[in-house]
């Protein structure tokens, strides 16, 4: 008789590489939803600009690298002006970094809360990603003032067709971002030196990713294993979408987002797989 | 309706420091060829635990179960394995109905943000949705008392305030299966009562299953239906709440009832006296072995006795609270006997010491002032709590909870004369 009965939910010791459960995040949307307001609102608690160092935060970067790398090193920008090309590559290596770093601590930061809950862990880097794009939007924003201000004064060409892909380009370094996170989240949890060696590997990865310089610098002998790195083309995409009108480089951007998603896939199966079981070490 | 099958849980003892990685990858590279590398682990003699070993049981709908048992028994690493915070090592669980779990109130809270965002943040982790927050938000302001600070950082919160607003977030949850640990010992002593109410109430309500672990007895046997004990990761047995509570605190009673010494040269004691049987005798009221408030105490004492030349003998018993106060010091009369075998009896009534911990001495005392022998600590036990027909949870206070009757009547029915 009890073999009739209808189970709903069966937990046991088996790991699953590909129990996603993703179809139990929109239950949860509220939470999601809340913990993105949290993120946002929290942040810039007890500041005096509060809000305000979204944007101030990379036009004081942009103003720096102006003042190192435009005036003092004189890097070229490949014709760009030098303020519209810095901010967009500050904006994308931010979102980037700060979608990653955001989400590779989410064992460690809440261990407190998965240790008395339950409900999908994936939300919380979820939710981090989210704030972040929201961040992102703001700033996306900010820099399309200033290049409308070029665009007006004639500095900048008008875009293309290629602006359509912007969304997915942003897109896509956000889920690289947390792909990347995923990933690094459960080692983060087992093995706390990597705390200290992925705050140097990821100001490694901004040199090697063309933030403050053209991505024609990557050529010569070894150029090619740079833009092995996911980031390259993409930073090089929003910039070759936003100044220029006939678009090159299309298929190192689809190489870049083929590999995005596979790196998200290998996250998610990852952080799954390990997400109850590291509950036990941290 | 939940169905827990052999479940077990093993926890690796010891540092987990450098030799992870190297650990990790021989673990991984066995388990490439088989399946079975966790199992292994277990057999390999390193320093590890099993924090629960294989535990069965079967959870009806409606049911309010609780789970007994000393600190480290495996409760709460079994109600964390229900509710999917860590997985079990072996064993399955089903089950059927929505699951909220309540192992800490205040889970989630956010210091820098306002008490009114945090009953949200908090009510969604919980598991409730926007709609039923909405719904119960006044209840949930009403039941924390903090109505004035609700846009207040709850950084800024006392901690009985805090307290206060996390559990009026979980008085509300509306879950088909609630599992609650040990979070009713929060808070101040009105505040628990208050909780404790609001607890029946939740379990009392059509089809709600509750799983519970608690160390105050007296809310187990109000709330609970059925109760398993569990020791060392191990269910001993399960049954009717009442049974396994008075099981479990028989177990767990400290007694020192019995001091027996057939030879005088072994006993304790001096020229004038010797000890020859000190015991405690409870009349024990129920089936179980168990002393609570209404067992009855026969003290029995038997020594040697060698008079001082010519006097008298008086002996005194002093009953003392774990604290080390004196509840009371009675005495017999003064009496002349001759050298050899005495005995002595008091009885402690039923209904008169409240629940505690206490001990007793005794004291030989001859010709009114001088101090033969002093048998000190020489035995132990402690009382259960028993209640009737109440609904208050506390800790009842004073060392002795007498039947005297309280009378209550109406002097002048028209009015304030």
């Amino acid at each position: 008789m009890a073999e009739i009965e209808e189970w709903e939910w069966e937990i046991d010791p088996r790991y699953h590489w590909f129990k996603w459960e993703l179809g139990a995040i929109p239950q949860y949307k509220d939470l999601l939803f809340r913990l993105v307001r949290r993120d946002l609102l929290a942040n810039y608690q007890q500041t005096i600009l509060g809000p305000f160092w979204i944007l101030l935060q990379p036009v004081l970067t942009m103003l720096l690298y102006w003042v190192i790398f435009g005036t003092i090193v004189k890097v070229s920008t490949n014709g760009i002006p030098p303020l519209v090309f810095y901010l967009s590559g500050i904006i994308c290596w931010n979102f980037f970094s700060d979608c990653l770093s955001g989400t590779m601590y989410t064992f460690i930061h809440n261990s407190a809360v998965f240790g008395k809950v339950w409900f999908p862990r994936l939300l919380v880097p979820l939710s981090v990603v989210l704030a972040q794009g929201v961040r992102m939007l703001v700033q996306l924003a900010l820099f399309f003032l200033l290049y409308g201000i070029f665009y007006v004064r004639g500095d900048v060409p008008a875009s293309g067709i290629g602006w359509l892909l912007l969304p997915v380009v942003v897109l896509w370094i956000g889920l690289f971002g947390l792909g990347v996170g995923l990933l690094l989240s459960v080692l983060t949890a087992r093995y706390r030196d990597l705390d200290y060696s992925l705050q140097f590997i990821l100001r490694l990865w901004m040199f090697a990713s063309p933030v403050f310089y053209p991505a024609q610098l990557l050529s010569g002998k070894y150029g090619f294993f740079l833009w092995l790195n996911p980031m390259t083309p993409l930073i090089e995409a929003f910039r070759v979408f936003c100044f220029r009108r006939e678009v090159d480089h299309v298929g190192y951007f689809w190489a870049a987002g083929g590999a995005v998603l596979v790196v998200l896939a290998m996250g998610i199966a990852f952080f799954k797989r390990h997400e109850e079981s590291v509950n036990d070490i941290v | 309706m939940i169905k827990v099958e052999g479940i077990s849980k093993y926890y690796r003892l010891g540092t987990q420091g450098s030799g992870r990685l190297r650990e990790d990858w021989s673990n991984w590279w066995k388990s490439v060829g088989r399946k079975s590398a966790r199992a292994d682990a277990s057999s390999q003699g390193e320093a590890h635990i099993w924090a629960l070993k294989d535990v069965s049981f079967e959870v009806g709908e409606g049911e309010v179960i609780g789970f007994i048992g000393k600190n480290g028994a495996g409760k709460s690493t079994l109600l964390k394995i229900i509710s999917r915070i860590t997985q079990p090592t072996q064993g399955r669980i089903r089950g059927r109905g929505r699951i909220a779990s309540l192992l800490e109130v205040g889970t989630g809270f956010h210091q820098e943000l306002t008490g009114r965002e945090n009953i949200y943040l908090n009510g969604h982790m919980l598991g409730m949705t926007r709609r039923e927050i909405d719904s119960q938000f006044d209840a949930i302001v009403d039941f924390s008392g903090v109505e004035t600070f609700l846009d207040t950082p709850v950084k800024r919160y006392s901690s009985g305030m805090y307290v206060r607003l996390a559990f009026a977030v979980a008085a509300h949850l509306t879950p088909e299966i609630l599992i609650v640990d040990e979070v009713l010992s929060v808070g101040d002593a009105e505040f628990q009562q208050k909780c404790l109410r609001k607890m029946k109430e939740v379990s009392g309500q059509e089809g709600r299953t509750v799983l519970f672990v608690s160390h105050n007895m007296q809310a187990l046997r109000n709330l609970c239906h059925r109760a398993y004990i569990l020791e060392h990761g191990v269910l001993v047995e399960g049954g009717p709440a009442d049974r396994m509570i008075a099981r479990y605190l028989r177990d767990s009673q400290v007694h020192f009832l019995r001091q027996f010494y057939p030879e005088p040269a072994l006993a304790p004691g001096n020229d004038h006296i010797r000890i020859k049987r000190v015991e405690l005798i409870p009349a024990y009221s129920g089936a179980e072995e168990l002393i609570d408030i209404r067992t009855a105490l026969q003290l029995e004492l038997e020594f040697w006795y060698e008079p001082p030349g010519v006097s008298d003998l008086i002996v005194g018993i002093h009953l003392f609270a774990l604290t080390g106060d004196c509840v009371f010091d009675v005495s017999s009369s003064r009496t002349t006997l001759d050298k050899g075998l005495v005995k002595c009896g008091c009885r402690i009534p039923a209904n008169f010491l409240n629940d505690g911990s206490y001990y007793i001495s005794i004291v030989f005392v001859s010709n009114t002032t001088h101090r033969l022998f002093y048998f000190e600590s020489c035995l132990a036990f402690e009382v259960a709590d028993y209640r009737e027909h109440t609904s208050w949870y506390g800790k009842w206070i004073g060392y002795v909870r007498p039947d005297f009757k309280v009378t209550l009547e109406a002097l002048n029915p028209d009015g304030y004369v």
